[in-house]
């Protein structure tokens, strides 16, 4: 009976979205009054029935009511309590629930946290936002209820596929929806400035904070992603530039031009035209990402079973979407202030613009390569699929010159050329990073041409970051650029970390009989012995491994689980740290141990870094947004 | 010409050429690095092999899956019911590998009947049939509703 709960309390919750419109339009526009109570108050309900029947559906799944057919299909009395909630939203009906409360909690959460702004701006925000969760709505409940019955009801469940059951697959799409899902609150605070003629430098400072918290979360998110594909594929490698990691690349790159050029607009009341198409931008292709995921016009690594007729209606959502704010913009943009846009070379505004310029050459490239085998095989019929080596060539040249902007622009002086005065730090960090570079190629003993290069461009922006560390050391708690410093940071640390990895790590795949070894590439791997175990569903081999490089030994324990129900084999992979790089080794399926069984090893050099560098461009988001939590604005 | 104009007339003659250059170079890079999908009877029509790398799906053949004892080496067949291919793949086998699956390999052609694979696609789903496989299989005729799930 609690299913039926579900189902009647979203629809109640899309009878109040429409209430709440409704209110808006017949108070605030037709009799022009400026009492937002029974609004705000319309509009917190519905976000609390969405919340509650989201809990509602995550009890159905903890309870296993087969009686609904997306429980039915997605889970099984005989899995652990975490992955029946996790299951909620593994699937698409219930992801798409997930994905309308992520919408509904930002409008709280600013509804909440900017009692400072004036109401008129803050109710036309919260009515936009209600349009886009009203879409939403609509879209689940025609197309894709969560709450839909089956009849008889089945007495167990399809979905205990042992591979999905992994924490972090079940915790990564939250991250990512609480990251895309949460451009929506800066997309509706632009078209609502934009109608109340509030766009302007004031605009940009609230603006600010809310693409700060979605722009962490979605760092987090991509770094999650990234980790789990890592250890769970079992292929050794982070980033695949598969199309389903590009979904959340995109609005990515699109909201890190976005926070850049939304600084200019605040201080120098500039690149006002810019920002809102960037604003428009990014949540646009936050949902040309869930188009992607969701609709199954994809090949990928990641690919999750799915229906083309959602497809069609999402791409007509966005359409509507891209349409509607379009036209807003159009007929609402401030006129005067478009021809204020001229720019002093070697001037910090200028270093942020031609960040921009790069960003956009950047994401196209990710949009081309992403789309046009899905344009091709639509035009032509053809099926294709770009190879990493695309993106990679494409994109170091240009990353290395962004990573020597990165560095230089913020050593600059708003609106006034100050090439002269930082003359000399840009000669010094040169030097010192040429020889830092040095040393390391050194110690490494590898002269690459493009190791040297990636190695000297990506300390040349870390050591920039520690000068002004350093300098600033009194203030460094309370200054603006802490947050800067971390991402920065981070992004240094992570191109430095990809070179090295790229160049150093080691692959190993060989056969190897019980109590034999093996040895390539300084590695020696020892098959030590084999140890079987039996668990509910599923019998484990274990092989015992010793590896030994440059007078370490490690013990690594991979397994081979072979499952009763349904019939298939996993392997698990075993992973141990040195210092900062992976000793990683998988094992294949194989019968009989006697016989030898398959490893594939990898030397992940550096590795770790990668993580530390998510995670340090992720804190400086997360800083920036709760040091301008207090702030008072307007 | 006004110095205004002027101005303005090499700052776009300057940016649709830097345009037009990179957008060369993105379409140069597109063209060498396209990976492009056969099914086993696209391969067998074809009169020349393709070069390069190459995706090949289909279903794996019941009870082709074959362990080489020496090597860390697999074989099996890949099918589309209609024309058959060989595959030689060397590591390990992803998680949803299954025999009367589809499968996704990418490899290069040794000859008509034979692939080395590099990498098998893995799936999320155990249920999923790759677009490409679907569509191999929709083209052979052998297309089956227990597959569409």
């Amino acid at each position: 009976m609690i299913s039926n709960l579900g189902a009647v309390l979203l629809i109640v919750s899309f009878l109040t979205t429409c209430s709440t419109l409704f209110l808006y339009i017949k108070n605030n526009i037709i009799q022009k009054s400026s009492i937002y109570l029974q609004f705000f108050l319309f509009y917190k309900v519905s976000f609390y029935l969405i919340l509650f029947s989201f809990f509602v559906l995550i009890v159905c799944f903890g309870i296993s009511d087969f009686s609904i057919i997306s429980v039915y299909e997605n889970s099984h009395t005989d899995k652990p309590l975490f992955y029946k909630i996790s299951a909620a939203w593994g699937n698409h009906e219930g992801s798409m629930l997930l994905f309308i409360l992520v919408i509904s909690l930002y409008g709280i959460l600013f509804l909440l946290n900017s009692k400072n702004i004036n109401d008129s701006l803050r109710a036309c925000t919260i009515f936009f936002q209600s349009i886009i969760q009203l879409i939403f709505l609509s879209f689940l409940i025609f197309t894709s209820n969560p709450f839909s019955k089956i009849f008889p009801v089945p007495v167990q469940g399809l979905g205990l596929n042992p591979i999905l059951q992994d924490p972090l697959l079940a915790i990564h799409p939250p991250f990512l929806y609480l990251g895309y899902v949460g451009f929506s609150l800066v997309f509706s605070l632009l078209l609502a400035a934009l109608i109340l003629k509030q766009y302007n430098s004031g605009w940009a400072s609230i603006a600010k904070k809310w693409i700060m918290l979605p722009w962490s979360f979605l760092s987090f998110g991509i770094g999650l992603g990234s980790f789990w594909a890592y250890y769970e594929l079992g292929w050794g490698g982070y980033w695949f530039w598969d199309p389903v990691e590009n979904a959340s690349l995109m609005p990515w790159i699109a909201s890190t031009a976005l926070i850049h050029s939304i600084v200019v607009m605040e201080k120098l009341k500039k690149l006002f035209a810019w920002t809102a198409i960037l604003t428009i931008l990014t949540f646009i292709l936050s949902l040309f990402g869930t188009f992607l995921v969701r609709s199954g016009v994809l090949n990928s690594v990641h690919a999750f079973a799915n229906d083309p007729e959602r497809g069609v209606y999402i791409l007509f959502i966005i359409s509507i979407i891209t349409l509607g704010s379009l036209i807003i913009y159009i007929l609402k943009f401030p006129k005067e202030t478009a021809s204020n846009n001229s720019f002093v070379l070697f001037s910090r505004d200028f270093s942020i613009l031609l960040n921009n310029y790069f960003l956009i050459f950047i994401l196209t490239v990710v949009i081309v390569g992403t789309t046009y085998p899905i344009l091709l095989s639509v035009f032509t019929g053809e099926s294709i699929s770009v190879g990493p080596q695309y993106y990679n060539t494409i994109l170091a040249p240009f990353i290395f010159i962004f990573l020597i902007l990165m560095a230089i622009g913020p050593l600059m002086k708003w609106n006034g050329n100050s090439l002269i005065s930082i003359k000399q730090k840009i000669f010094s960090f040169f030097i010192v990073s040429i020889f830092l570079t040095i040393l390391i190629s050194l110690y490494l003993s590898r002269y690459n041409f493009i190791f040297l290069l990636g190695v000297l461009c990506s300390v040349y922006l870390i050591v920039s970051v520690f000068y002004e560390i350093v300098m600033s050391k009194k203030f460094f708690f309370t200054k603006q650029n802490f947050s800067r410093l971390f991402s920065h940071l981070g992004f240094g640390l992570l191109i430095l970390a990809i070179t090295l990895n790229h160049f150093f790590s080691k692959e190993i795949n060989a056969k190897i009989h019980l109590g034999e070894s093996f040895f390539k590439q300084g590695i020696k791997i020892n098959f030590l012995k084999s140890e079987s175990s039996k668990e509910k569903n599923f019998e484990e081999l274990f092989g015992i491994y010793k590896i030994t490089k440059d007078n370490k030994t490690f013990i690594l324990k991979p397994s081979v689980r072979k499952y009763k129900q349904p019939q298939q084999f996993t392997s698990e992979t075993s992973i141990q740290r040195d210092g900062l790089s992976d000793v990683y080794i998988a094992m294949d399926y194989a019968g009989d141990p006697s016989t030898g069984i398959g490893v594939r090893f990898y030397y992940n050099y550096f590795v770790r870094l990668i993580w530390i560098s998510f995670a340090l461009i992720t804190i400086g988001g997360i800083v920036s947004f709760a040091r301008r939590r207090n702030e008072k604005t307007i | 010409m006004t110095p205004s104009r002027k101005k303005r007339l090499t700052y776009f003659l300057v940016s649709t050429a830097v345009v037009l250059i990179l957008g060369k170079f993105i379409f140069n890079s597109l063209q060498k690095n396209t990976i492009y999908f056969f099914s086993p009877t696209d391969l067998s029509l074809n009169s020349e092999n393709p070069k390069g790398l190459i995706r090949v799906g289909g279903l794996v053949k019941k009870g082709s899956v074959q362990e080489n004892k020496n090597e860390a080496t697999y074989t099996f067949v890949v099918t589309d019911l209609k024309n058959d291919i060989y595959v030689e793949y060397k590591g390990i086998l992803p998680n949803l590998f299954q025999e009367e699956k589809g499968v996704v390999v990418e490899g290069t052609l040794k000859d008509k009947k034979f692939l080395l694979g590099k990498t098998i696609l893995a799936k999320h789903d155990e249920n999923y049939m790759p677009p490409e496989v679907a569509e191999a299989l929709k083209k052979s005729g052998n297309w089956n509703k227990k597959y569409d799930q």
